[in-house]
């Protein structure tokens, strides 16, 4: 655990609940694999987010369990089985829902760390 | 969960994190790395494989069952490691597993299973008794219900066949098959109107007299077969599994409602009703209409009926008319058989919670590498469950060979006894009692283990705190084990006093060397009352030759058999009081001479009757009671009685002693007014005006059982061949038989009372044991500085008294408020009989004390040079 931790510490934790937050986002340009799904947020973020494939796996099923998005086996560009996720109608709604919950705290965070004058 | 979907996500899990392996590889290759090196880089980067699924598979939600089943296979290793331990838990728990289970078996198959009947659920039972007029008037009226009535335990001689035989029957109305929904196996049943007279001359056979007696020919249909010197067509055979209204019934006849017949039709047979609902009806109108029609029944009687006369008359849901008295027996067993699950319990928590006294490392262990106190609790309560299901499997084992016993002990007459077996029902039920048995004996020991993990039972020396914590637990165990078992025994020790006072109960007679059995020609065959006599009086003469005979006479009921013939009666300078009879009921018994003799029943005053009186004077002999009654203070011999209907007065000339005529419990019941013996001659009619043709023969004789019955069997077919010897009995087995209900009751109490005995005396045993060898350090370093062997067998002793104390005080207290169900059945013993609550007591406390020496004179033992090594 301690090994692993040393090597991520030039990225930024992914913050506890965000995860999947990101995920949506990500599923709403279109199907796509767990593989695709963390280079995307890993290249959508400058290389500063690193998904652990620890936590993505557990929160794709999750999700899937939450009905918010379905999953499919297909065969992938470069001709290889896999499992594309895809967002579902709930899983749009609760898209929106997230994302506004991040601006809210995005806005309270910011008010918070602006110096005071 | 099913397990191949399961199985199937694995797999898909599996391929999903090998897809992104290769995907990841062939990304590091394309930039340039070694094949080998990126697929290793992949690797690390997904991380730790195994912990992925693991984490996935708990977002999934199934984690849980995963848990139980290693904690099962775990549970499993642990159980084949300790095998004795394993061994006692699971037979204490099958014990008291199977226990439960057969008795359950009695209440499923008899309180609970619905009746064999096409909806069930719409057939009513009329709480109340009617003779032939009252329940045609009925039939007549209800408009909620069809309503059948039917008349159990009708004898009659079949004969035409190369013996006469006596065959039990039962009367029905001709609609009640149809009612019931009852389809025959052959033929049909009756058809309505076939109930009276002229169109009744039908019978229906049970299955296994058909096969028995006709060789299971279908060809007996439309034939006809002789029954009491009758010819009646056989219209049906019904299957064997219709045993209405028990399985005695061998032919089922039709009543004979003949309104001509005033005597017959109001008076003779007071029969159980019982309907089904017309669509449309509820059971509340039909209570509704039945109050309406009891409102004006009794004017249809030709004489006038009290008010009282079944003026709580309901309408209740037919299983329940059908098992009520037997409802309130069966719930006390299954309580009595509850305690005993409850003992066992206790025990098997004590023996786990002793074990965890040894397991305490181990679980500290698991908690310190990080296993959470819901996580050891649930594996240690999965260990118990796990035992609790093997002592199940067993106990099912237990219950069968159980029920068959309970069968056998059960008195025959107990109602639907016959349709008793284990169902899905008794399963799940075993099934469920099993679970929930290992979730009460294992959630104190695992939360207390759990517990003791946290407080670190890896240092060593903590023995001391949990131990005492245990110690506690464990005390209140052997305390609760003691108050059950207490209760149990004093429910078994009322019971058997009670039954020992009714078997000493002076029934009225000598019962010893005296054989009895039914000898009962036709009634055509008594047709003329003098063939009748003569053939009786031949058969007397018959049997006394024999040498071994000391005395041999006729009744026409026999004390205690559960019936006897009533008749209505003048009384001499009799008053009524307002609203009695004007001619009181009595119960009449019509006997030969001899018959006071040969049953060794006292005279009390005057004489027993002569041969003369056969066919002299009329006269009357009355019992004790009788005579106190209508003559206080005076001698009754001399006055006069008149059966209605006679010609004439007869003159008392005997008083006798009280006899048991009913049953043991009673008297005489309050309802009778009397009771009267007469000579059998021609004018000896009962309440039917006839001369009874059914009597029993009662033989006093030294030789034994068999060859008084063979001798009988002879001298009846030297003077007969019609006539059928039947209910061959001593007049022991009568008595005994007569209290085949309270015997049942008993010897089922006594077992569990025994086993819950047992079972709490190695409860106290296993607890004090525990106690020594956890203080042996302790008692010898008290040895070492002098303590005396005596003050440490005091010491243990007392810590025993002390919990068989506390649970006998318990169990009386808990016995003083709980007796009161058991009082229905007892007999001349209150409920809270101080006698027996003391006697119990002192047993239980001897007992305990024993289990308590043992463990006492180990630690008296023990040496304290070897103690203070011990470790």
């Amino acid at each position: 655990m301690g090994e692993k931790r040393e090597r991520y510490q030039n990225r930024i934790e992914i913050l506890q609940g965000t995860l999947d937050l990101l995920i949506l986002q990500t599923l709403q340009w279109g199907p796509q694999h767990g593989y695709g799904i963390s280079v995307a947020i890993r290249n959508r973020s400058g290389e500063l987010l690193q998904v652990d494939t620890g936590s993505l796996y557990p929160a794709l099923h999750r999700l899937e369990k939450q009905k918010w998005i379905k999953a499919e086996w297909r065969i992938s560009e470069n001709k290889q089985r896999a499992k594309f996720y895809q967002l579902t109608a709930a899983g749009k709604k609760q898209l929106t829902r997230e994302r506004s919950k991040w601006s809210q705290l995005s806005d309270a965070i910011a008010g918070v760390l602006q110096p005071e004058e | 969960m099913s397990f191949w979907r399961r199985r199937r996500r694995e797999a898909d899990l599996e391929e999903e994190v090998r897809s992104h392996l290769e995907m990841a590889a062939r990304e590091s290759v394309e930039r340039g790395e070694t094949a080998k090196k990126a697929e290793q880089a992949a690797r690390r980067e997904f991380g730790n494989v195994e912990l992925v699924k693991e984490t996935a598979r708990d977002a999934r939600g199934w984690r849980w069952m995963e848990d139980i089943v290693e904690d099962a296979r775990y549970g499993l290793r642990r159980m084949r490691k300790s095998p004795g331990f394993t061994a006692i838990a699971v037979l204490t728990l099958a014990l008291g597993i199977g226990a439960n289970t057969a008795i359950f078996s009695l209440v499923n198959g008899i309180l609970l299973v619905s009746l064999p009947y096409p909806n069930p659920e719409r057939l009513v039972s009329v709480t109340g008794t009617y003779p032939k007029g009252a329940f045609v008037a009925m039939r007549e009226q209800m408009r909620t219900m069809d309503v059948g009535a039917y008349a159990e335990g009708h004898e009659f001689n079949l004969t035409g066949l190369e013996e006469p035989v006596r065959l039990t029957g039962t009367l029905v109305s001709a609609q009640l098959f149809s009612i019931l929904g009852a389809r025959p196996e052959l033929g049909r049943t009756f058809y309505p109107g076939e109930d009276v007279p002229g169109q009744d001359n039908l019978v229906i056979l049970s299955h296994a007299l058909w096969a028995e007696k006709f060789g299971g020919n279908p060809s007996i249909l439309g034939q006809s077969i002789e029954l009491e010197g009758k010819s009646r067509q056989v219209v049906g055979v019904m299957p064997a599994e219709f045993r209405f209204p028990s399985p005695k019934t061998q032919v089922w006849l039709p009543l004979h409602n003949d309104p001509r017949n005033t005597i017959l039709y109001w008076a003779d047979d007071f029969m159980p009703v019982l309907g089904r609902l017309r669509p449309g009806s509820t059971m509340e109108q039909a209570r509704t209409e039945l109050r309406m029609f009891q409102s004006h029944v009794g004017a249809l009687f030709p004489w006038p009926m009290p008010a009282a006369w079944n003026a709580d008359a309901s309408v209740v849901p037919l299983q329940n008319g059908m098992v009520a008295d037997v409802r309130t027996r069966l719930l006390l067993l299954l309580g009595a058989v509850a305690l005993v699950l409850m003992i066992a319990c206790s025990n098997v928590a004590n023996l786990t919670l002793s074990r965890a006294a040894t397991r305490e490392k181990e679980i500290g262990i698991r908690s310190a590498l990080g296993a959470g106190r819901m996580r050891i609790t649930r594996q240690l309560l999965t260990e118990s469950v796990l035992q609790a299901i093997l002592g199940g499997s067993l106990g099912l084992l237990f219950a069968k060979e159980g029920l068959a016993l309970l069968k056998l002990v059960l008195p025959p007459d107990t109602p639907r006894l016959a349709d008793v077996q284990m169902d899905w029902r008794v399963l799940a039920f075993t099934g469920g009692l099993a679970i929930l048995t290992g979730l009460i004996f294992g959630f104190a020991p695992a939360l207390h283990s759990s517990r003791a993990a946290l407080t670190g039972a890896l240092k060593s020396g903590s023995r001391g705190t949990t131990g005492r914590v245990s110690q506690r637990l464990r005390g209140s165990l052997a305390i609760a084990q003691v108050a059950f078992a207490m209760m149990l025994v004093i429910a078994a020790g009322l019971l058997i006093r009670s039954f020992w006072t009714l078997s000493h109960v002076d029934p009225g007679f000598r019962s010893e060397h005296v054989l009895s059995a039914r000898v009962a020609p036709n009634q055509s065959f008594c047709g003329g009352a003098a063939r009748c006599l003569t053939f009786y009086r031949n058969l007397l003469d018959q049997v006394r030759t024999s040498p071994a005979v000391a005395g041999t006479a006729l009744v026409n009921t026999l004390p205690l058999g559960g019936r006897v013939a009533k008749r209505s009666l003048d009384v001499e300078n009799y008053a009524p009081a307002a609203g009695q009879d004007l001619s009181p009921l009595f119960w009449l018994h019509v006997v030969t001479p001899d018959y006071f003799r040969v049953m060794g029943v006292p005279l009390l005053s005057g004489r027993t009757f002569v041969d003369a009186d056969v066919s002299g004077e009329p006269v009357a002999i009355v019992t004790a009671a009788t005579a106190r009654r209508f003559w206080p203070n005076q001698n009754a011999v001399g006055k006069h009685i008149h059966l209605l209907d006679d010609k004439s007065w007869r003159t008392i000339v005997g008083v006798i002693a009280d006899v048991r005529a009913y049953d043991l419990q009673r008297n005489i019941p309050s309802w009778m007014s009397g009771t009267a013996y007469v000579p059998y001659n021609s004018s000896a009619t009962l309440e039917d005006r006839r001369m009874p043709s059914e009597m029993t023969i009662v033989i006093r004789s030294t030789s034994d059982e068999a060859q008084t019955t063979a001798m009988l069997r002879e001298a009846v077919a030297s003077l007969s061949h019609e006539v059928p010897v039947s209910e061959v009995k001593t007049m022991g087995a009568v008595v005994s038989d007569s209290v085949s209900t309270p015997r049942s009751t008993t010897i089922l109490f006594a077992a569990f009372a025994g086993l819950a005995l047992t079972l709490g005396i190695i409860g106290i045993y296993g607890v004090l044991s525990f106690l020594v060898s956890n203080r042996t350090q302790e008692i010898g370093i008290r040895m070492a500085l002098g303590a005396q062997r005596r003050d440490v067998l005091r010491s243990v002793m007392g810590e025993g008294a002390k919990l068989s104390l506390a649970g006998i005080g318990l169990g009386m207290a808990g016995a003083l408020a709980l007796m009161r169900v058991l009082s229905g059945e007892l007999y001349g013993v209150a409920a809270t009989d101080p006698l027996t609550f003391c006697s119990v007591a002192i047993l239980v406390a001897i007992v305990a004390m024993t289990a308590c020496y043992v463990p006492a004179r180990r630690a008296m033992k023990v040496d304290p040079m070897v103690a203070l090594r011990y470790e």
